[in-house]
């Protein structure tokens, strides 16, 4: 299996696409009979002053059903995830939730990843961890890994061909 | 009794965050708490929340699986995995269908997910099952009012509506445990603030901005320490800090410390034991200052 499978840069998966249309589209009825552009969820949006992103204009976006519009732009990859808009909204919107359909769209859709996220997908495959274990340093730059601090071993996937198997299941599997 | 439960190590912490597994191996079996190390957890997948949510739902049913094949709950420190784990569980629960889904691909590793088990987190199991009192009988050396400041982090505090760890607008667990450790909380504005951490992937600039902000902030207002309960949270505050200072021009010099090696140093145990020399944030100063 490569990476390609599951994130689809190579041939975008049509069948994944579908899946996260209908959520789309799911999330628009709803939004559309409850979000009322109170604007709260951007007034404590942790990535609004720095990245301006506004949380209650993708919702306008997506009521309006603009969802190519969405998934090309590079905002969606600015929300730090922190959960506040959800948890704030009077009307149980997610914007967060949105913003993952989002970004999962955009990936499947064969646009590029931004910044690591194929590097720590990459790790997960081959060792079920997005990193190995890595040397450190104390204050005073003495070098120190794992193994010198009495720890025990790393707990990671065994069977490392049946791992992989499962997850293979997520890219071959039909909707 | 003693609480039993398999830690759940994820990947940061078993890979470069040292001290915070070092602090934990020592303080909780001290307070009554079992760990049990199973063999063969992976990553939790909320960080592939972004790329493909079902990934992360898979990996994270497949470690509750796990966890459920040796009967055992879980003791998870990540908070970010706690998040993941626990709205797994919350999802799954709803769904029949997806755990149908879920279970057709955890087949291929002959595991299960069936039922639900309790998760907890640092500071929950900290504050509500091993309990300010059983840990105030462990105190040899208080923190003589240390002012501190607690940043719990996002993901063990929202969404409340799958169930967190303490109110999510107004949490107190972190500074109800440092005051039974002799210190004294600070109540300050920026509290709630994200570390940025989840940016570190595709914007790094911007997280150790984040970072930078609240650092700042907690400087300038005289206060002498800061407190984590997440490797992801630490390895901003701590780990970077160098760097986060100079995205908002500012010389940093905040010691930040995981709660549980503040909570052994006030058990008493050795700071070498607690991975202190592994803080690359001034944690020397309150050597110093008399927090030994
Ligand atoms: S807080 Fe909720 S109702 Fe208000 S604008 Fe945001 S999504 Fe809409
Ligand atoms: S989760 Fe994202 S969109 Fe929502 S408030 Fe936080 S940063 Fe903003
Ligand atoms: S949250 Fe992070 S560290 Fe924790 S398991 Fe998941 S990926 Fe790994
Ligand atoms: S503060 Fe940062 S790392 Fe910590 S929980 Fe929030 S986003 Fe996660």
């Amino acid at each position: 299996m490569s990476i390609i499978d599951l994130t689809s840069m190579g041939e975008p998966q049509s069948d994944l696409r579908k899946e996260l249309n209908d959520r789309l589209t799911k999330l628009q009825d709803e939004i559309s009979e409850y979000c009322f552009q109170c604007g709260k969820c951007t007034s404590g949006c942790e990535a609004h002053k720095l990245l301006e992103l506004e949380p209650h204009k993708i919702v306008a976006l997506l009521k309006r059903g603009l969802i190519n519009e969405l998934v090309n732009a590079d905002v969606i990859w600015t929300c730090m995830t922190c959960l506040k808009c959800r948890e704030r909204c009077p009307q149980r919107v997610a914007p967060v939730e949105i913003l993952f359909a989002l970004k999962n769209m955009a990936v499947a859709s064969g646009k590029q990843i931004p910044g690591k996220y194929t590097g720590m997908l990459q790790s997960i495959l081959s060792i079920g961890l997005i990193q190995d274990i890595q040397q450190t340093t104390t204050r005073s730059n003495k070098p120190v890994k794992r193994d010198e601090l009495s720890l025990p071993p790393l707990s990671k996937p065994t069977d490392v061909a049946k791992f992989q198997a499962g997850i293979m299941k997520i890219a071959m599997e039909k909707v | 009794m003693k609480k039993k439960y398999a830690l759940f190590p994820g990947c940061l912490m078993p890979t470069e965050q040292y001290a915070y597994e070092l602090s934990i191996r020592e303080t909780l079996p001290l307070l009554g708490v079992e760990l049990v190390d199973v063999e063969g957890f992976s990553c939790c997948g909320e960080p592939m929340k972004s790329v493909n949510q079902l990934l992360t739902l898979y990996l994270s049913a497949r470690n509750l699986a796990i966890a459920e094949k040796h009967h055992l709950d879980l003791f998870v420190p990540c908070a970010m995995c706690h998040l993941a784990l626990t709205e797994c569980q919350y999802i799954l629960e709803k769904n029949p269908a997806m755990m149908e889904r879920i279970n057709g691909m955890l087949a291929a590793e002959d595991l299960k997910y069936t039922e639900k088990r309790h998760i907890a987190h640092t500071v929950d199991l900290l504050y509500d099952e091993i309990g300010i009192e059983k840990i105030k009988e462990q105190v040899k050396k208080p923190l003589h009012g240390l002012k501190i400041a607690a940043h719990y982090g996002c993901h063990i505090l929202r969404p409340s509506e799958i169930g967190r760890i303490d109110d999510s607008e107004n949490p107190q667990k972190i500074e109800a445990i440092l005051k039974v450790l002799g210190a004294e909380p600070v109540n300050y504005p920026q509290k709630l603030d994200c570390c940025g951490a989840p940016l570190l992937t595709n914007l790094p600039e911007s997280a150790l901005t984040k970072t930078g902000q609240k650092l700042q902030a907690i400087q300038e207002q005289g206060i002498q320490a800061m407190v984590d309960v997440c490797p992801w949270c630490h390895k901003m505050f701590d780990s970077r800090q160098t760097k986060a200072g100079e995205t908002v021009a500012a010389k940093l010099d905040v010691p930040v410390l995981y709660l549980t090696q503040l909570l052994g140093l006030a058990m008493g145990i050795s700071s070498e034991k607690l991975g202190l020399e592994l803080n690359l944030s001034p944690v020397q100063k309150l050597q110093e200052g008399g927090a030994k």
